[in-house]
């Protein structure tokens, strides 16, 4: 393996990843249904039907696409495969898709009994694919990549542990203390440590490859996930003893964190090499707008901007407008490169006997689902705003925005199958 | 000859296996990228191919494919 590039001599079978990429936009779907019922409306965090839907969406759909992509890049970027590739798949996407269904009906029927079986699979998925990750990441060659990746486990972890704690308290099992502060330190690893960290660490990889931009400078590859892992720490140490200024300051160098990698993206992304339309491109410059517009909310929330609508609109901004926006243009991205690279691989096939990357997934089709998302991601921010048909609006373009994402990916699949190839 | 330069994945891999297809009588062939093409290397040592690759000071790379050259 050569640190700093990619290889993939040890690439798993297209299997291992596939199935994560196809049944991810089911769960999207899901949130979207949520999202037209009465208890979704007023955007109350806390509110079952938000609960649901937002686990939903980054269990279902973020860590989902999040995992299976992991498996690839452990072989390809880190140079350390998971052992089994194939196995481990089945042990964490099962008990992942079932554990993230019965978190969200428990949540949504306001029932305890779907937590017990909920929160044993979650554990299971989850641990499995943790330690799986740290067992490989520990062989990997040392870049800015695989820190970022080892980081994100370990952020990983926290959110799954403090996740646990929460759940059975909620369940009635043992008293956690500081309930609140452990739903806020739940929710920024699991946003900020693993999301974040992971898109950052992913980035600095595939935006110069595949925008043709210059490499991130280096001080940034450096510094912001060790700096952005000091203020996670920081603020579970300030926000469990209910210290008030130190949380602010961890809340503000979490919030520049966000703003400079999002600026300096977008900075790379105006000088790229090729100006040829990408919808993958222009997923990213979603993605990057709103995270900066989160960061600065962010920012205004530590100076105690008052506003209930802080909360809702950071979420919305943070979940679908940054992280189901990189996440949708990275599939667009990662998918049909696999596809046509492991037909290749295969069949041996001569120049032009097999379909190009291109033909695997049409750019009018991926852009007509990228014009939906975004309506769907004004029409959330609108409706976390003004009272009226909005949200039924912003539910329906979810919906619509996450049928177009699965019959996109589902056609590639299709392509792959019908030219000849083998997922296994 | 094949320039690949700041050309998108997998575009330049695309445009060394049709030259290869087209060359005539195992002629060698001569790449220019802007970055190491890995997957690249992948396909040829599968096909028995022998390449080499050398840095170059733009930052890019020249890579040598087929012919008698050495994998390095």
């Amino acid at each position: 393996m050569q640190a700093g590039g990619l290889a993939f001599q040890q690439a798993p079978p297209l299997a291992v990843p596939l199935r994560f990429f196809l049944t991810a936009p089911v769960f999207l779907f899901l949130a979207g249904l949520l999202l037209f019922t009465p208890g979704a409306a007023g955007w109350q965090r806390g509110s079952p039907a938000i609960l649901a839907a937002v686990h939903l969406v980054t269990l279902g759909f973020l860590a989902m696409t999040m995992m299976g992509a992991f498996l690839q890049l452990l072989a390809v970027v880190a140079g350390a495969p998971a052992a089994r590739p194939r196995l481990l798949a089945g042990l964490v996407h099962g008990p992942l898709a079932a554990g993230t269904l019965l978190l969200a009906a428990g949540f949504w029927l306001s029932r305890s009994w779907p937590f017990y079986p909920a929160l044993a699979l979650l554990a299971a998925a989850v641990a499995t694919f943790v330690l799986a990750a740290a067992a490989s990441l520990v062989r990997a060659a040392r870049n800015a990549t695989v820190l970022a990746m080892a980081a994100a486990i370990f952020a990983l972890a926290v959110t799954l542990a403090l996740g646990l704690a929460l759940g059975a308290t909620h369940i009635g099992w043992g008293g956690l203390r500081g309930f609140v502060a452990t739903v806020d330190l739940h929710a920024a690893w699991g946003l900020l440590g693993w999301v974040f960290v992971l898109v950052a660490g992913v980035a600095y990889q595939v935006v110069p490859m595949f925008q043709l931009t210059p490499a991130y400078p280096r001080w940034l590859t450096r510094s912001l996930v060790p700096v952005l892992m000091t203020g996670l720490l920081a603020l579970s140490w300030a926000r469990r003893d209910g210290r008030a200024w130190p949380q602010g300051a961890a809340a503000l160098v979490l919030a520049v964190c966000l703003l400079v990698f999002a600026l300096a993206t977008l900075d790379l992304q105006r000088r790229r090499r090729r100006r040829v339309s990408d919808v993958t491109l222009d997923y990213w410059r979603v993605g990057m707008v709103s995270l900066a517009a989160a960061g600065l909310l962010g920012l205004f929330g530590t100076a105690g901007a008052p506003g209930h609508r802080l909360p809702a609109l950071l979420g919305i901004l943070f979940l679908y407008g940054f992280a189901v926006s990189v996440a949708s243009g990275m599939l667009y991205k990662i998918l049909p490169f696999l596809a046509w690279f492991h037909l290749q691989s295969q069949l041996q096939a001569p120049a032009g006997s097999i379909p190009n990357m291109k033909a695997f997934l049409p750019e009018p089709r991926a852009r007509r689902q990228f014009v939906v998302h975004v309506a769907a991601l004004g029409l959330l921010l609108l409706s976390a705003l003004l009272p009226g048909p909005w949200r039924y609006l912003a539910a329906a373009g979810v919906c619509a925005s996450a049928l177009l994402l699965a019959a996109n990916l589902w056609g590639v699949w299709r392509l792959f199958r019908a030219q000849g190839g083998r997922s296994n | 000859m094949v320039d690949a330069r700041w050309l998108e994945p997998p575009e330049p891999m695309q445009r060394v296996l049709h030259a290869l297809e087209t060359r005539a009588g195992g002629q060698r062939l001569r790449l220019l990228i802007h970055r190491e093409p890995y997957p690249l290397y992948d396909l040829l040592d599968a096909r028995g191919i022998e390449w080499r690759r050398r840095a170059l000071a733009d930052g890019c790379y020249e890579v040598l494919i087929g012919g008698q050259v050495r994998g390095a």
